[in-house]
């Protein structure tokens, strides 16, 4: 379903300007892009990957960087000049354009620096900003915004210019459960490739199909939930799923490992194999 | 040749996403100084603390540019009369860039020196403003007095508005240097390496 | 009914008059009351000023910023009614205090002087919108880059404005008394500016990475639409630009010839 990337890192080293310690340490992955969750404690290398991802370091931030990326065989830098990247930041309120009246100018900003017309602008707006509960705020101030609604604004901004690789730095931490609920149902349903940082781990094992475990830099292990869940079993920085602990306390599995989503713990309870 | 091209990237400044958002921090920084100083009400304006940082920053254009626009906008949206002193504040952006660059807020003894130099620069752009707008007052208590009581015993009036002028400069623009070389003492290297980095 | 008409009529002219000109009347106003030489000819300028400030739609701001020149005014008018140099006619007495006529027409010129410019400036910003300048501005030719620059600013200052008076008025409600000697004042100011600082910048960074994605140097980057017409505007930057350049030119001729 969509658009799958292949990414390809190898041997990639990192580490800020003026810094000695890497952020990312002889990153090597070869994979396909479709709905991938970035997890690990803090400080782990998740944001600098997305950063990396985005062309941010380099561009904007000074770094040292070895190793090479590609995206679907090209190089990061090529890549990302034919095509639209977007990113979604930690803070909402800073990655605002600080000069918009209303939510529309907000989420019509990137829209004029793509040069689109009035009317496709327009569309572009109204269609985001129902998928993400804001239609009602449209004619308001940004600053008039709720946390969890300045953070879906500024994931509204960056889906309107319909990004061809979207990342999202843990992008519902200000959000109420209901609005996190509805941001993963749309995410589910969205059809370009994503890779998302956060700590969210019941969410991202409904959403996800891959997940990445970054610690201390060094990528620890990439792969299906179910697989990740069971080979950090017993790893207390690793969170676990709802379902795939009360899958391990019932002692229910589904498909050979512990469920990951309500639905598997449902077949589990109901069909699976018993311990 | 080493030393030309470090005064030639001294001066060179472009209008990047970088600059472009440090600018409006700055200011939005000398208001918040300013606020404090009179919510405080302590005897000094305060409100160039942003400017010196944009300038230790990002260079001496960029605290001059920083300057330029917090008087101008300023007079425009909340106090009018803050315009004309635009040239202060490009007077002092550029003094501290500079000072900075020569590395005298490297250590606290010589932040002291560098400060004198910068009220010198502060009040002898200032006081012909004073002089040609407010007859050479500063509205500021103390250094009215100090002026009222130089003019009372027939002191040149542009004498006397230099001294109000540079009495409350001195005063300011000390404590705004040292708490500018606290401050970035404490700032974080990642954030000073992104502004160093896109002069 | 009819209060609501003539003032939505009253924003009408001046709502097709574009912030460039009335920028340019600031700058006209001011030289004007500059090269005006005594209270009559001030005086003149600044009832021009004061009927632009009677088709002001709100005049509340305007007295906050009247009122904090009003009382250096005073003052000037009392410094230098006594103690300027040229004094030589006395006006009155006060008991012992002889004041100068000289010293206080000076500062009345002065003061009027003052009042000009701030009752032309609020002109300028009570009657625009800053969506309204930041589009009329690019539209006129300055890139987006500065644009931002500039408005980001305006966007900023009255915002903390606004959320420094909030936390002034919750610490009175909350009965918070001010720090009383110079030393508990610098103990208090330290641990709430370095933070904020810090984050300022920090919002900063964040902010210009965002902007950069979302490509604020497209090269393709349309301008805005907006929807108003003004009324002459070429026309009326040639103008005032022209009779700016008039008045600064009588400013110098005057200061040669003296």
């Amino acid at each position: 379903m969509g658009n799958h990337l292949q990414v390809a890192f190898d041997q990639v080293n990192l580490n800020y300007a003026g810094f000695d310690e890497l952020a990312l340490k002889k990153l090597t992955l070869h994979s396909e892009i479709n709905k991938v969750g970035l997890i690990g404690p803090s400080h782990a290398g998740k944001s600098t990957l997305l950063y990396l991802l985005a062309g941010v370091l380099d561009q904007v931030i000074p770094t040292e960087k070895s190793g090479t990326i590609a995206l679907d065989g090209q190089d990061l830098v090529n890549w990302l000049a034919s095509k639209q990247i977007g990113l979604v930041l930690q803070d909402p309120a800073s990655q605002l354009s600080g000069m918009a009246d209303t939510v529309f100018d907000e989420i019509a900003f990137g829209l004029y620096n793509q040069g689109l017309e009035e009317a496709e602008i327009e569309k572009r707006v109204q269609a985001v900003a129902q998928k993400l509960d804001l239609e009602d705020f449209l004619d308001q101030a940004p600053t008039a915004l709720s946390g969890g609604q300045i953070q879906r604004l500024a994931i509204a901004s960056i889906i309107a210019l319909k990004p061809d690789l979207l990342l999202l730095d843990d992008p519902t931490s200000q959000m109420d459960p209901l609005g996190r609920q509805h941001f993963f149902a749309w995410l589910k349903e969205s059809d370009c490739p994503v890779i998302i940082a956060s700590s969210e781990i019941d969410d991202l094992a409904e959403v996800c199909d891959q997940l990445w475990v970054l610690e201390d830099g060094e990528l620890q292990m990439a792969g299906k939930p179910a697989d990740i869940f069971m080979k950090f079993a017993n790893d207390q920085e690793i969170a676990k799923p709802a379902a795939f602990l009360m899958g391990e306390k019932m002692g229910c599995k589904f498909d050979g490992h512990y469920p990951v989503t309500a639905d598997e713990l449902m077949k589990a309870a109901a069909y699976g194999n018993h311990d | 040749m080493e030393a030309k091209n470090e005064n030639h990237s001294m001066w060179k400044f472009r209008l990047t996403a970088a600059t472009m958002t440090l600018i409006p921090a700055a200011v939005g920084i000398n208001y918040v100084a300013k606020a404090f100083a009179e919510g405080l009400k302590l005897p000094v304006w305060l409100g160039s603390l942003g400017t010196f940082l944009a300038s230790m920053l990002a260079g001496p254009v960029a605290g001059a540019i920083s300057g330029f626009i917090n008087n101008i906008i300023y007079g425009l949206t909340l106090s009018p009369i803050s315009t004309v002193y635009c040239l202060t504040s490009i007077g002092i952006g550029l003094a501290v860039g500079i000072l900075y660059e020569k590395g005298y807020f490297d250590k606290a003894s010589k932040v002291l020196p560098a400060a004198l130099v910068i009220a010198l620069v502060s009040a002898v752009i200032s006081t012909p403003l004073n002089v040609i707008f407010w007859g050479g007052q500063t509205g500021i208590a103390w250094g009215d007095a100090l002026f009222a009581y130089m003019t009372a015993h027939h002191v040149s009036i542009w004498i006397a508005s230099f001294a109000d002028e540079f009495v409350l400069d001195l005063l300011d623009k000390v404590i705004v240097a040292y708490l500018a070389y606290l401050i970035y003492k404490q700032m974080p290297k990642r954030l000073v390496f992104f502004f160093k980095g896109n002069r | 009914m009819d209060a609501a008409k003539s003032a939505s009529s009253n924003a009408n002219w001046t709502a097709s008059v574009d912030p460039v000109t009335k920028l340019l009347l600031i700058l006209f106003f001011t030289l004007a009351a500059f090269c005006a030489q005594n209270l009559v000819e001030a005086g003149i300028v600044l009832v021009f000023t004061l009927a632009l400030v009677f088709a002001l739609p709100t005049k509340k701001s305007l007295w906050a910023m009247t009122a904090f020149s009003l009382f250096i005014i005073v003052t000037m008018v009392v410094i230098q009614g006594l103690f300027w140099p040229s004094n030589q006619t006395v006006a009155f007495h006060l008991g012992t205090i002889d004041f100068y006529q000289e010293g206080l027409k000076h500062a009345l010129l002065l003061g009027s002087r003052i009042l000009v410019i701030i009752f032309s400036t609020s002109f300028f910003i009570e009657t625009t919108t800053l969506s309204e300048n930041s589009r009329y501005l690019e539209k006129s030719g300055l890139s987006f880059k500065q644009v931002y620059v500039l408005m980001s600013v305006c966007y900023i200052l009255p915002q903390m404005h606004r959320n420094l008076q909030k936390i002034r008025f919750a610490q009175k409600a909350r009965g918070i008394q001010p720090a009383k000697s110079l030393w508990s004042k610098a103990k208090t100011l330290m641990p709430v500016l370095v933070p904020l600082i810090v984050k300022s910048f920090q919002e900063a960074m964040n902010r210009s990475i965002s902007l950069q994605l979302r490509g604020f140097d497209s090269p393709v980057r349309r301008v805005p639409k907006s929807d108003r017409t003004y009324w002459q505007d070429r026309a009326c930057h040639r103008l005032l630009a022209a009779l700016s350049l008039v008045l600064v030119g009588v400013k110098i001729w005057e200061i040669i010839c003296k």
